[in-house]
């Protein structure tokens, strides 16, 4: 298992790996979660905030996934990175949070469906922009798609962490990263042509 | 290597996840086939353009919340803990109390009777009996006060905030426990301590001093969501003298922009 924490270790010796620490809040020590919950909550956000595009639901979200890290502290395991076991609570929020949004839309229609999405406040100001374009083409993207790329481009997730995650093949996981960049950048492209024209 | 092979390992190529064999395994085939050229140069200018996000941060809202939930949690954990202990303890008791021979229910019924005639001869002969009662829920109070006033000087803020629900508690604060809970308010380095100390003193608000603690407070607060919780509450309760301290903070240049706006709303409910 320590092998699996190197990634931490690099924020100093003395300080505890993610699994030490929610090894200590399964076994009681709760209070420790408060520093999981400050090197993980905006990480967590913006995972949100990319998925759904919506702010205030992103902060609703992470507040769930801590609860539900409370909640299910016991099953616990420690096998692999703290992280990985965290996505999953997070992936786990994020369907419930579209299932009782669409509340009887089947969840395979969720994901094929293109989303909706308040403008973010930042976007406003970046109108035009590279980053506003990349967002929009980010949200055309069906929901599947947007959350592989999220979690492969800045969760600092392994693609074995990955595949772990989604329980898929790694070369699934490769196949499915390298169609939904080319998708990516074919709206991008479409994006980009419709704004020069 | 053969298009199929190369585009497998694109992902790792991106992430820089390939040794350098397999780097130049990539770049010897790219440098001669065309559509795989084209293929790479497009996934590393997507995948460099999501780069350009940027990283929003969370409101001080949601450390609020989850410090709050955090809090209910370690107490809902230690409550369920005290009854599991007390359910064992009656359960034992219960064990002794289930009569198998009928001479120990026989004598225990006896002793019982005993007992309630001493009881009321007890009572009946003394009239201290709410005196008594009285010292003992001001023993808890002044209990409950030294708990609340130890852990609103403890290091960590989770025990701060324990403090701070601990003093809501109380149903007649000493002025010592109210000095307290204002120097938390005003000198406390955590915001979301200093949020439920606005929260804790909105409750005794009637205790003297505790309004102009909270009006002067305003000044010296930095954080714009400990500004917005006081000057909501003090416009709430209509706190006449609050409008002063609401004109001379908007003069202050620092102010946040929301802040300054909610404060000038204030001022025209107040006069």
């Amino acid at each position: 298992m320590n092998g699996e924490n190197s990634e931490q270790e690099k924020t100093g010796r003395m300080s505890p790996t993610d699994n030490e620490l929610m090894e200590q809040v399964r076994d009681g020590k709760v209070e420790k979660l408060a520093i999981l919950f400050e090197r993980y909550q905006t990480m967590l956000y913006n995972f949100f905030v990319r998925l759904t595009g919506n702010r205030a639901a992103s902060e609703d979200l992470v507040q769930e996934v801590f609860i539900r890290i409370l909640k299910y502290r016991a099953g616990y395991q420690g096998e692999s990175r703290f992280n990985v076991w965290m996505f999953q609570i997070a992936r786990n929020a994020h369907i419930d949070f579209l299932r009782k949004k669409k509340g009887e839309l089947a969840l395979d229609d969720q994901f094929t469906e293109e989303p909706g999405r308040e403008p973010l406040p930042a976007e406003r100001y970046e109108a035009g922009q590279e980053a506003a374009l990349v967002r929009m083409a980010l949200d055309k993207l069906p929901v599947k798609k947007r959350e592989l790329l999220v979690l492969f481009r800045f969760q600092d997730l392994k693609l074995r962490e990955i595949a772990e995650l989604l329980d898929c093949q790694v070369g699934t996981i490769k196949v499915q990263v390298h169609r939904a960049l080319k998708d990516l950048s074919r709206i991008y492209l479409e994006l980009q042509g419709g704004k020069a024209s | 290597m053969s298009c199929e092979r190369i585009q497998d390992r694109f992902a790792d190529y991106l992430t820089g996840d390939l040794d350098e064999g397999a780097r130049r395994e990539v770049r010897d085939h790219i440098s001669s086939c065309a559509p795989c050229r084209a293929e790479i140069e497009n996934l590393t200018a997507i995948w460099a353009k999501l780069g350009v996000l940027p990283q929003e941060q969370p409101s001080g809202d949601l450390r609020h919340r989850f410090y709050s939930m955090l809090e209910g949690y370690k107490s809902e954990v230690k409550s369920a803990g005290k009854t599991s202990a007390r359910a064992r303890i009656l359960s034992g008791w219960k064990e002794w109390f289930t009569f198998r021979r009928p001479a120990f229910a026989a004598a225990f019924s006896t002793f019982l009777l005993l007992l309630g005639i001493g009881t009321g001869w007890l009572v009946s002969g003394s009239g201290g009996k709410s005196a008594r009662l009285s010292s003992l829920q001001k023993e808890v109070q002044d209990m409950r006060q030294t708990v609340a006033l130890s852990l609103l000087s403890r290091p960590s803020a989770s025990e701060r905030l324990q403090g701070v629900s601990y003093s809501t508690a109380l149903r007649n604060p000493s002025a010592k426990t109210l000095t307290a809970l204002v120097n938390t308010l005003n000198t406390d380095p955590n915001p979301n301590v200093r949020l439920a100390a606005v929260e804790a003193l909105y409750l005794f608000r009637n205790q003297p001093g505790v309004m102009d603690s909270l009006t002067s407070s305003l000044a010296i607060q930095s954080s714009p969501l400990v500004q917005v919780t006081l000057i909501d509450l003090l416009v709430e309760i209509r706190e006449g003298r609050a409008a002063e301290a609401l004109k001379a903070l908007i003069k202050n240049e620092k102010l946040h922009p929301e802040v300054k706006k909610l404060a000038e709303q204030g001022i025209k409910q107040l006069i």
